[in-house]
């Protein structure tokens, strides 16, 4: 028996189509990733479980640090008692999206490669790997997100945290929020960039950085207090004008992360704190060139992968 | 008909040279087997320090930065110096804790994510070798990155210790080890039992029991919710002890137990999270045999 090829279709193939559909097809993979993240996510057990798991963390991280205010006092800070709690507890509610958000795109690289054997598929798959590795980022962040806003209403109930709801700058707040998402999930795929090249025990990576990044970012004490090299740093990080902006549109009134008597802020500028249009600036700024640098650090580690066959690589100890 | 020569391990085992009465092992056979097992498994975390030196950025570099910033919130809070020195004595136990649940409870599902939990459960072994290689190796590991941490922190933070019963200190800290590698081994059986849930179970609880056992604070603050930590959990009563240790004399740590009481309690939570490590590793090790499911990956 003779086999007949149609010859006609393999000449009418199309180049073209294996450009894809552009911006189309990005977002239909974006939304794809966000999806099957979120399904990762949550659908392990029921979502009251759910819930449960995801706002103990950020309770007992924000608990930690009001009992060390509680038993010490702010009294040597020239403020109220209240006044530095509802600093540290803005700081420490938004800690809990950012550490999501960074965790997001690393974890998705160890899970796949390492659990679930999945990496290498996907990685042939149409679909961009970054745009995969955001998508499955997003849905972590939209996690942490969930966290943040259950541990600020804790602490408005429990903790007794005042927030005069009429005097919160919404659109500051909303911008500042949404500009700070892109950074975030750029240091995530920074650190899956490095965690295409690590072994399985990178699991804690993304939190050991989020816990290097709590200290030259203001998150719940003024940069005023690091030495200048160490402001130079916090300063130049999209995450400090992130938390300074949330921090600025919630409390007006509240002290500034950034500047303050003492501050290399205050001494370069003359102002004593970063006013709203000076923060989403910086925001933007110093966010664009997060994203840029952790793109071309994750396309070179992307290549190095492929090269050194790290893909599909598994390791344990 | 040539005569085939007898297989060492058959030949000095106490039955005879056929299967079934060699695998009668000694005492001896089975001792070394055990202990050839253990150090198998804590070969590749020690070796692997050595492959991957990036843990040496993440898990000691890193981790410093992030005791500084506490650290710096009691210096912005105007604490008193004494606190300085509890933050720095946290942030070096933590990496236990932190081993312990990464490398040790959730351990056995990632073997069993990764296809080896079934040869462990077939190998002519006792699975309690494992369980300490895993201990043994991790153990090396967290203890370079607690001593790191430790050094690194007294040295930038000028921390002053003040340590006037050596011996108990290294009881203390001794025992505190071994009662949270046994709580470690217990969770292992525990966590492959909860499937999924075990990573979402090892990401959970970190902060609670940082929080809880006081990670920067003295736990005696916590009224009963510390005294609570201190009867449960072994992080919580092992750096109440240390901290009582080694600032003695300090006048913040107050409404705990002594240190002597709080080894006991230590002696107390080794005895018993090792004997249920054991019942339920067995158990779990039955199960894997009855149901055929167990060790299967992604159950």
């Amino acid at each position: 028996m003779s086999t007949t090829f149609d010859t006609t279709r393999a000449t009418s193939f199309d180049a073209e189509r294996t450009e894809g559909a552009g911006l189309a097809d990005t977002i239909r993979n974006l939304r794809t990733a966000l999806f099957l993240g979120w399904r990762v996510e949550a659908n392990w057990t029921d979502p009251l479980l759910f819930v449960i798991y995801t706002v103990v963390k950020p309770i007992a991280s924000l608990l930690l640090l009001v009992m060390m205010i509680q038993i010490i006092g702010a009294g040597a800070t020239g403020a109220s008692d209240d006044t530095v709690r509802t600093f540290v507890v803005l700081g420490s509610a938004l800690w809990a999206m950012l550490v999501a958000g960074i965790a997001g795109p690393a974890w998705s690289v160890l899970e796949d490669r390492e659990r679930y054997r999945m990496l290498k598929y996907l990685y042939v798959s149409p679909a961009t790997f970054l745009v995969l590795l955001v998508g499955r980022g997003g849905a972590r962040l939209a996690a942490g997100a969930m966290g943040t806003l259950v541990a600020l209403v804790f602490a408005v109930i429990v903790l007794g945290l005042r927030i005069d709801l009429t005097a919160v700058h919404w659109p500051l707040l909303g911008i500042s929020l949404v500009l700070g998402i892109v950074p975030i999930l750029a240091i995530g795929v920074l650190l899956a960039a490095i965690c295409l090249q690590t072994r399985q025990e990178s699991w804690s990576y993304p939190d050991a950085f989020a816990g290097a990044l709590f200290l030259v970012t203001g998150v719940v004490f003024p940069l005023a207090v690091l030495p200048d090299i160490l402001e130079v740093l916090g300063l130049i990080n999209p995450v400090t004008w992130w938390v300074a902006g949330v921090r600025l549109a919630v409390t007006p009134n509240g002290p500034s992360s950034i500047g303050g008597e003492g501050s290399l802020w205050t001494a370069v500028t003359g102002s004593a704190a970063p006013d709203a249009t000076t923060i989403v600036i910086a925001l933007c700024v110093t966010g664009a060139l997060a994203t840029l640098a952790a793109t071309a650090i994750f396309r070179s580690s992307e290549r190095r992968a492929r090269e050194l066959g790290l893909l599909d690589r598994t390791t344990g100890s | 008909m040539a005569v085939r020569p007898a297989n060492p391990v058959f030949a000095t085992s106490r039955g005879g040279t056929d299967p079934r009465s060699a695998s009668d092992w000694t005492g001896r056979q089975v001792f070394s087997n055990n202990l050839r097992s253990l150090v198998g498994r804590a070969y590749p975390r020690v070796r692997g320090m050595v492959r991957e030196p990036s843990w040496l950025f993440f898990e000691i570099a890193l981790p410093f930065l992030t005791t500084a910033a506490f650290v710096l919130v009691y210096r912005a809070l105007g604490a008193p110096e004494a606190y300085v020195g509890f933050v720095v004595l946290g942030g070096a136990m933590a990496a236990f804790w932190l081993n312990v649940v990464w490398m040790m409870a959730g351990q056995l599902y990632w073997e069993k994510s990764q296809g080896n939990l079934e040869l462990y459960f077939a190998a002519p072994m006792n699975l309690m070798a494992i369980l300490l290689g895993m201990a043994v190796g991790g153990l090396v590991m967290s203890s370079v990155r607690a001593a790191a941490v430790l050094v690194i922190s007294t040295i930038v933070f000028g921390v002053t210790f003040h340590v006037e019963q050596w011996l108990l200190l290294v009881a203390v800290f001794c025992l505190t080890l071994s009662a949270l590698y046994g709580l470690g081994m217990m969770l292992a059986s525990l966590f492959l039992l909860w499937g999924r849930e075990a990573f979402h179970m090892t990401n959970l609880v970190i902060e609670p029991v940082y929080f809880v056992s006081g990670l920067n604070f003295p736990v005696g603050r916590l009224g009963a919710i510390g005294a609570l930590a201190i009867a449960t959990i072994p992080f919580a009563v092992g750096l109440d002890a240390m901290r009582q240790l080694v600032f003695a004399g300090q006048p913040y740590i107050t409404g705990t137990p002594s240190p002597e009481v709080e080894a006991l309690i230590l002696v107390v939570m080794t005895v018993v999270f090792t004997v249920l490590a054991r019942w339920m590793i067995r158990r779990i090790e039955r199960m894997a045999r009855a149901r055929g499911s167990l060790s299967i990956r992604w159950q």
